[in-house]
């Protein structure tokens, strides 16, 4: 095994964006693909790491940082955080690359007197310098194995989303990365409040010691609190009115991260609440599944109704986000591990539908879908991209989305309540809106007769495969999970199913 | 091998859709012998599997591997039983003669290759669904046949004005790419409310494996009963499935739009596939139900076979009525099929009703099932042909076209006669057993219903047949036949050998259509009975089968006659009737709205969505995100004014006033004591000095 795996995981994007920082003029135009190629390298570290995982070796790392007082951090690689990992860093590789051509796209619009000159040299290093800190806090928060390490990364997300949606982003974009770093500071500040809780009583920041805090009166108080922050980071409603700003607004080249951004809130309650405080999560259980159901349902209604090319996924996340939430909130093995394999299949979809989306904005440069209609014959593989991004959201087979909802549904019903049965077929009705929005979506933009004016645009066609393949590759991921299932299931079964069954 | 020779057979297909793309890099026409190859090999598998009815003591079969072992088991795998078998073959068959057919009607179409590759993942998909030996694997199957539809319904989804259906003007048309959409989102209701269905079933029996459910019911069946209304809820949910998929009222509506696709689409999703995936799937659950009423006494199981038999009963009633006023020919065929499905729901729904009837009504659904596939596809097909010919979708715009079509005539009158249930044509011989079933199950009212229902088909079939063939010429016709290169005429020569050889394959299936009735007996007899130990009891017929008989062909003449009159011989004037009866008229525009159903339908559920998605969107979130983001942030900064307010008015003016009044006035007065007299400066000090000995002294 390759020493310090887990750290050369988390830190080699680092490295690779301060040499993309230092060195930004020689490389000019070539720093996406030394983003690109250090996340290479991470994905195939990763697959070791996972492979070792796989049979069975958990993979545990520490380094001291002070001897006295003796500070030191360990990095985790179990079947839970390694898949996570996986999934998150391949659509960061993914996205890496579909911003090669994006972001020239992006500078040319947002800075065009810096066109053709180092300032525009200055702006492509400096997305992929903030780029890589995406990798950094998504592997960070996997791997952490205490509290205070996964609070470092996960502010480490919300600082430089927050750059790079002030740079990068669309209209009145400074004002919405404002508001995504407050609400990002108010999950934080929830998040922060909850572990001081823990660690006052259980005199430890180790995720391994919270379960010595199970029972305590005061382990209601400390779900409650990080509960808060997790659900404002899901956007769950009420708390989700962030969302549509700052998914709408945002470069779409880290749309699929921003997804990831939300949804690792999922795991974390899991990792963190979930597994080591299992009797005392119980009494929050029914009131997470009736906010995830009304979530699911407004979700979808609000991503019916939009007009806005950007919107729709944006609106689209709250729903989606939203699943995971109602297996976890089910408290059976089953519902946990497929709600998690659910938020796996989401990132992955939700990449692929919101990138499908960025695609159409990039060759038309139109939002409104009002204006949009017949793209399909201009733009064939772009329409079989987003319709295959809908349907991985919609929980279609082969998707891994389908297998996911089997087990997290199964998991529900496996409840055996009356409440369970409730909400279940609820859940499964509501799925029927995503997949109404996907066929409705694809249908208005792609299908029907071309109008005029895009009739007349020679510019109009599929874009660069530099952007198309990568998300080709996400799709026969999912597929490739949807026909083998076992293969993420395996690695969750020792972290949870063995878990709860010790309970 | 036979087990080998399922595999291959659901297989073949998904090959045939990867290699498509890599053939037409070749040339289009080794694509189309290529995909039309590949559906002749799944065809060829499920004929190789068709001797293995004749032992059926030897079936099932079963081969599987494991697909998810943690934290539910699923295993994939295939299941070689009498039905699979049969309904493989029905499908594998007819798709086949259908790909043969397209090799004609698709010439020179841009999106052929997309064509081929849904078709043969639609094939492939119904063969999963068919042959798959577990519920989830089955509904992978049911979903993937969904998503082809979809695509081969909106296949020209650019919507040329030339694919629209509905019409004719004044009334409003359907767009293609509409109706593939409005096709998966109503068959999507019932897929959710299947797969909850199979869920809480799993919950209570631990496998989704069809024979472990039928093996192990005895253990699960009274375990779900003990929930009261348990039962109800899951035959509701499971039904809900087949309901959608098979176009059965109240999930009707999606079936007539379906048509906007090409011809041999409407044939493939209408007369061997997709509509049958309901009824195959139904006399799948029927075992467990039947185990559940009849050995375990609950009583909850009936509600199962009531529920199917309705069902089935209304909706050949209903779209047998809408089929006599519409004009559209692939929309009559549409609604000819609802109603013909509602036959074989209804056989299978009257299977549980009594313990004689379990053989009977399930070899009864599976025969319509079969003869249905074959004089149906055969049907679309033609009407594909007459379609193109006649360059018009209504029945109006043609007449006389026996002499430009013969063999088109002759193929679809075999089909036509089939349907209207003429011996000894396979129709009749369904339909009867079909009919000895739901008397003999005591039920009078849906006896009746479907008596009716017969009448109905009887008049639409000959209607369509004599507006198409006989008569005169239409206006329309005339100015086709003006056109210097017009169609009227028969297609390409595949397209004719198709139709030919299904309709061969009617006379052939009609005329050994008792032999075939009675080896069903015998088949689902040994494997209800004898293999899944079903108690029933010796069949002991109520009514004599002649009976039955007269009553089926007294039904057709009721509905033939005046059809003749009207439409074949015009003695009499359909357009007079209709002027001069008010009733007619008002019957008329009730069936030709489809019962107000589809306008119910639009109004609630699709404007009624959309509608409550924009209160969402527009009331809602936005008074939310008012509220929470902007005045929220406006309330801060309200605060903050405040504080600003506080600071200078309250904390820095209290400062500033007091330094103002300290230098102004206590300043001024103290200023006076600093006088520079020495005396005063004593004399002040001295009486401090006494004040504070005074305050010592007093304390």
């Amino acid at each position: 095994m390759m020493p310090s795996i887990l750290l050369q995981i988390i830190f080699v994007p680092a490295l690779a964006a301060l040499v993309i920082l230092l060195f930004r003029f020689q490389l000019g135009m070539k720093a996406g693909w030394v983003a690109v190629a250090g996340l290479a390298y991470t994905t195939l570290l990763l697959l070791l790491a996972f492979f070792n995982v796989y049979k069975g070796a958990p993979i545990e790392e520490t380094y001291q940082i002070l001897k006295s007082p003796d500070i030191s951090i360990t990095l985790v690689a179990d079947g839970l955080s390694i898949a996570v990992a996986f999934i998150c860093n391949i659509l960061c590789l993914a996205l890496g690359t579909y911003s090669i051509k994006y972001i020239y796209h992006r500078i040319e619009v947002l800075y065009p007197e810096t066109i053709g000159n180092k300032g525009e040299i200055s702006w492509y290093a400096c997305f992929y310098y903030l780029f890589l800190f995406f990798p950094v806090g998504f592997m960070g928060v996997s791997f952490a194995s205490d509290l205070v390490l996964m609070y470092f990364f996960l502010e480490v997300l919300t600082l430089f989303l927050f750059f790079l949606m002030a740079y990068f982003g669309y209209y009145e974009r400074v004002w919405v990365a404002i508001i995504c770093t407050v609400w990002g500071i108010f999950s934080a500040l929830f998040f922060l409040a909850g572990v001081a809780l823990i660690y006052s009583q259980t005199g430890s920041f180790q995720i391994e010691q919270i379960h010595t805090m199970s029972g305590d009166p005061l382990a209601f108080w400390a779900i409650l609190l990080v509960l808060v922050g997790m659900i404002a980071k899901l956007a769950i409603v009420p708390l989700h009115v962030w969302m549509p700003w700052v998914h709408a607004e945002h470069p779409t080249c880290i749309a699929g991260l921003l997804a990831v951004y939300a949804n690792i809130a999922a795991y974390i309650i899991v990792r963190m609440l979930v597994l080591p405080l299992w009797d005392d999560f119980q009494v929050f259980g029914p009131y997470i599944m009736v906010l995830a159901v009304i979530t699911m349902v407004y979700g979808s209604l609000l991503t019916l109704a939009q007009r806005d090319m950007k919107r729709i996924p944006a609106c689209s996340t709250i729903s989606q986000s939203a699943y995971s939430m109602l297996g976890i909130g089910a408290l059976t093995a089953a519902s946990i591990e497929g709600g998690l394999f659910f938020f796996l299949s989401h990132i992955m979809g939700k990449t692929v539908f919101f990138s499908a989306c960025g695609l159409v904005v990039y060759m038309t440069h139109i939002r409104n879908v009002k204006y949009l209609g017949g793209l399909g014959a201009k733009m064939p593989i772009t329409a079989l991209v987003f319709l295959s991004g809908g349907m991985m959201l919609a929980g279609i087979p082969p998707f891994s989305s389908f297998a996911a909802e089997v087990v997290m549904f199964a998991g529900i019903f496996e409840r055996g309540d009356t409440f369970g049965l409730v909400i279940g077929i609820i859940g499964l009705m509501a799925i029927l809106l995503s997949i109404s929005y996907a066929v409705h979506f694809t249908r208005i933009i792609f299908f029907g007769p071309l109008p005029e004016k895009l009739a007349n645009d020679d510019h109009i066609k599929d874009p660069p495969w530099v952007m198309l393949a990568p998300l080709i590759a996400i799709i026969l991921l999912s597929a490739f999970l949807g026909l083998y299932p076992t293969l993420v299931m395996e690695l969750f079964e020792p972290v949870i199913s063995s878990a709860i069954a010790n309970m | 091998m036979d087990i080998q020779l399922a595999w291959l057979c659901l297989i073949f297909p998904f090959i045939g859709v990867l290699v498509t793309p890599f053939l037409a890099r070749i040339s289009t026409t080794v694509m189309n012998f290529g995909a039309v190859f590949f559906s002749f090999l799944a065809a060829a598998c499920a004929v190789m599997l068709f001797p293995l009815v004749f032992s059926a003591e030897n079936l099932p079969l079963e081969s599987q591997l494991v697909w998810l072992h943690t934290p539910i088991t699923v295993s994939f795998g295939v299941l070689v039983d009498p039905l699979s078998i049969i309904v493989a073959n029905v499908v594998a068959v007819i798709s086949f003669f259908i790909m043969v057919y397209c090799l004609g009607y698709m010439k020179g179409d841009p999106g052929i290759m997309r064509f081929w590759m849904l078709m043969n993942a639609f094939i492939g998909s119904m063969l999963l669904l068919v042959l798959a030996n577990n519920l989830i694997i089955i509904f992978i199957g049911w979903k993937l046949v969904g998503l082809c539809s979809y695509g081969l319904i909106g296949f020209y989804y650019r919507d040329e004005k030339k694919y629209w259906i509905g019409g004719p003007e004044p009334y409003s048309f359907d767009k293609p790419s509409a109706c593939g959409v409005k096709a998966f989102i109503v068959t999507s209701v019932g897929d959710m409310l299947m797969l909850g269905g199979i869920l809480i079933m799993y919950f209570y029996a631990g496998t989704f494996n069809v024979l472990e459910l039928y093996q192990t019911a005895p253990e699960w069946i009274p375990a779900m009963a003990a929930t009261p209304g348990m039962i109800i809820l899951v035959s509701i949910l499971l039904i809900a499935g087949p309901v959608g998929k098979s176009a059965q009222f109240p999930m009707h509506e999606w079936l007539p739009e379906a048509m906007s696709g090409p011809g041999p689409v409407s044939a493939l999703i209408h007369a061997a596939t997709m509509v049958k995936s309901g009824v195959f799937l139904i006399a799948r659950f029927i075992p467990i139900f039947y185990y559940g009423y009849w050995t375990a006494g609950v009583e909850e199981a009936m509600y199962f076979f009531l529920i199917v038999a309705w069902i089935g009963a209304i909706t050949a009633f209903l779209a047998a009525s809408q089929g006599l006023v519409a004009l559209e020919l692939k929309k009559i065929l549409a609604y000819s099929t609802v109603s013909q499905i509602g036959y074989m729901m209804l056989a299978l729904g009257v299977a549980g009703f009594s313990q004689d009837l379990l053989v009977k009504g399930y070899a009864a659904g599976t025969f319509h099932l079969m003869s249905h596939a074959m004089f149906k596809a055969c049907l679309f097909l033609c009407a594909g042909t007459v379609i193109h010919a006649a360059h018009s979708i209504y029945i109006n715009d043609m007449g006389a076209l026996r002499k430009f079509l013969p063999y088109t005539w002759l193929f679809m009158g075999l089909a036509t006669l089939s349907l209207i249930g003429v011996p000894p044509l396979p129709g009749f011989w369904s339909k009867e057993a079909v009919l000895l079933a739901t008397l003999e199950s005591q039920h009078m009212m849906l006896f009746l219903i479907v008596l009716v229902s017969v009448i109905f088909t009887a008049f639409y079939s000959t209607r369509y047949f004599g507006m198409m063939f006989h008569g005169r010429q239409s206006r329309h016709i005339k100015q086709e036949l003006k056109k210097p290169h017009h169609h009227v005429h028969e297609g390409y020569l595949p397209q004719t050998i198709a139709c030919g050889v299904l309709a061969a394959g009617i006379v052939i299936f009609g005329l050994m259509g008792m032999r075939v009735e009675y080896a069903l007996y015998g088949l689902f007899e040994t494997q209800l009975v004898q293999d899944l130990a079903h108690s029933t009891v010796l069949s002991v017929p109520s009514f004599d089968k002649t009976l039955i008989m007269v009553l089926s062909i007294s039904s057709v003449l009721i509905g033939v006659i005046p059809a003749y009159m009207f439409y074949i011989a015009r003695k009499w004037d359909a357009d007079l009737v209709y002027e001069r009866s008010r009733l007619v008229q008002v019957v008329h525009a009730f069936l030709w709205n489809r019962w107000y159903i589809n306008a119910f339908y639009n109004w609630f559920f699709a404007r009624g969505v959309m509608g409550i998605a924009r209160f969402v969107a527009e009331k809602i979130e936005i008074a939310v995100d008012t509220v929470i983001n902007k005045l929220t942030p406006s309330g801060v900064f309200g605060l903050s004014s405040i504080s600003v307010w506080f600071d200078k008015k309250g904390i820095d003016g209290f400062l500033d006033g007091l330094a103002y009044h300290v230098q102004n006035s206590a300043g001024g007065t103290l200023a006076r004591i600093q006088n520079g007299r020495i005396q005063e400066y004593l004399a002040l000090a001295v009486i401090i000095a006494l004040i504070v000995c005074g305050f010592f002294w007093l304390s």
